[in-house]
């Protein structure tokens, strides 16, 4: 497992590879508030910011069916999860499921929620196509996030699938001794895989921080490619969040 | 539904919850801001532990699995405050990578999952070891991790519901009923590792202060004060008190009665009574503090 299956498209020479990392990821924040400030049934603004979303998308060369693909399994869980809206708020009884009616009020707040979150969902999945991870970081430092919390995010990045795998390895090779029948037996293994990677969370933590030292550590993670934020990215920044405000503005005008 | 996505929250949840979040930790950072060295690369891997345990699916019985939320887990660890940067590092990637949880509802999701999780189940960790001792450890962290789980299925039902996405009652039943049982698979795989952890390592786990007499102290006073309230509020009854019941048999008015104070005359309906029945509580736990704390100095 790797890392890479994520930015398929962050070498694809485009419009959108072309800006500096901090602008994009600062685009993906406004479209997300911007669709996050909408109030509900204002679906001319929905659909206009999943426009520039898709023209985002289209620029940076991403294929529609990769684009979709990415898009439907966060957008199943949203539907998953705001699929108890429909019951829940009250209103109108449109349709009776069993014991629980759907509401026209819920059924709005339910096609809200979706029209809602599919833009900033849109938005996520060109920022991680089009970004590599250590750009991601370096953009979040220039943002001033915290050194501890950038530090611990590096590092897990190179950790992360390392330990996916670890547990995978664990899984199989219980598996293959059989341990655990039924439930209670398969929780006691699924335990002890968990127990087994946390202590080697911490073996391996030693052994990176032995090793960082080795190579000159001394408490700052450097980068190695800074792209700053260049004329460019700043006008195209300021054009994404220009639009963002017009139609945010036009839903309560 | 403990990420949640973009689409439910409003405005002002988002700029609450954002600000809330970003002074936690900004707090905390300010505690960590000389992080001793070797911890960045601990808490590099147990930013990947939490992240690679979620992917698996503990089987719980019926059909059923859950997965960890480890807010109480990485706490008891490494502390409150290096679990919270850790649980913000979790959070913050599966938003951005994966998807898992909004962008704009980073500040909803690092509140309820790292500040609550992390940060209130260690302090419930704490109340709960001062409170039964030493011996009993296990059985405080899975306390600390049930109602760690609780509590952040109370806030995200607290959010939606001040979105005025779904009422607060339906809310709670939806989202806080489900997450006593998602409370209950996470003390019992929370307990379950630590077991393990104790067994392999146990010097991993020898960093934690045992709580002191004065800590106890305090524990069981707070305990005993909410106790108490929790069964006054339980006891008490919407008929009217002897007083009232007096005027009303002498034939005085309402406005008459209503003049009398009673606890219910408090301003500000119930959230102000609740706040005020909470310090009245924590003010009778730190008296019997006090007042044994004396005693024992003097004795």
């Amino acid at each position: 497992m790797s890392f890479h299956h994520l930015d398929r498209w962050a070498d694809v020479p485009s419009p959108v590879t072309r800006l500096a990392p901090t602008a994009r990821l600062l685009g993906t924040v406004a479209v997300a508030l911007g669709s996050a400030l909408l109030p509900v049934g204002a679906w001319v603004q929905m659909a206009a910011l999943l426009l520039l979303v898709l023209a985002f998308a289209a620029a940076a060369r991403i294929p529609v069916s990769a684009f979709a693909a990415r898009l439907a399994g966060p957008l199943f869980f949203v539907l998953l999860a705001s699929c108890a809206v429909l019951v829940l708020a009250p209103g109108q009884p449109l349709w009776v499921v069993g014991p629980l009616h759907v509401t026209d009020t819920g059924l709005v707040r339910f096609a809200s929620v979706v029209g809602r979150a599919t833009p900033a969902l849109g938005a996520a999945v060109v920022l991680v196509s089009t970004l590599r991870f250590p750009e991601l970081l370096e953009a979040l430092r220039k943002l001033r996030l915290p050194s501890p919390v950038t530090a611990a995010l590096g590092l897990s990045y190179r950790l992360l699938y390392t330990l996916a795998d670890e547990i995978e390895r664990l899984r199989r090779a219980a598996r293959s001794r059989n341990a655990g029948h039924g439930a209670a037996g398969r929780r006691h293994r699924t335990m002890g895989i968990a127990a087994a990677a946390l202590t080697r969370s911490f073996a391996r933590s030693e052994r990176v921080h032995r090793a960082m030292l080795a190579r000159g550590y001394s408490g700052a993670l450097p980068t190695l490619r800074a792209q700053p934020l260049d004329a460019r990215s700043v006008v195209a920044l300021c054009g994404v969040g220009a639009v963002v405000l017009v139609v945010v503005s036009s839903a309560y005008l | 539904m403990a990420h949640i996505p973009d689409g439910f929250l409003s405005a002002p949840v988002l700029v609450g919850t954002a600000a809330t979040s970003a002074g936690a930790i900004v707090a905390t950072t300010r505690r960590r801001a000389r992080l001793p060295e070797q911890r960045a690369p601990l808490l590099g891997a147990l930013t990947a532990f939490v992240f690679a345990v979620q992917m698996l699916n503990f089987p719980l019985g019926a059909g059923t699995s859950a997965h960890l939320l480890g807010g109480v887990l990485v706490a008891v660890m490494v502390g409150p405050w290096d679990g919270i940067l850790v649980l913000f590092s979790v959070v913050l990637v599966q938003a951005l990578l994966f998807q898992d949880g909004g962008i704009a509802a980073l500040g909803a999701n690092t509140l309820n999952l790292a500040v609550v999780g992390a940060g209130g189940g260690w302090l419930l960790y704490r109340w709960a070891f001062a409170l039964l001792g030493a011996d009993r450890r296990l059985l405080a962290v899975g306390l600390a991790a049930f109602f760690a789980a609780v509590s952040i299925g109370v806030a995200v039902s607290a959010e939606l519901a001040l979105s005025g996405t779904v009422p607060f009652a339906p809310a709670l039943l939806a989202v806080g009923g489900s997450h006593v049982l998602v409370g209950l698979s996470e003390a019992l795989i929370t307990v379950g590792i630590l077991r393990m952890v104790r067994r392999a390592r146990p010097e991993l786990l020898a960093g934690t202060p045992l709580p002191s007499p004065a800590a106890h102290r305090w524990a069981v006073g707070t305990t005993a004060a909410a106790m108490l309230l929790a069964a006054g509020t339980y006891l008490a009854s919407a008929r009217p008190d002897a007083l009232e019941a007096a005027a009303a048999r002498l034939g005085l008015s309402g406005a008459d009665a209503s003049a009398l104070p009673s606890v219910a005359s408090v301003p500000g309906g119930p959230w102000s009574r609740a706040l005020v029945g909470i310090v009245a509580a924590f003010g009778c736990a730190w008296l019997v503090f006090r007042v044994s704390a004396r005693r024992d100095r003097a004795l």
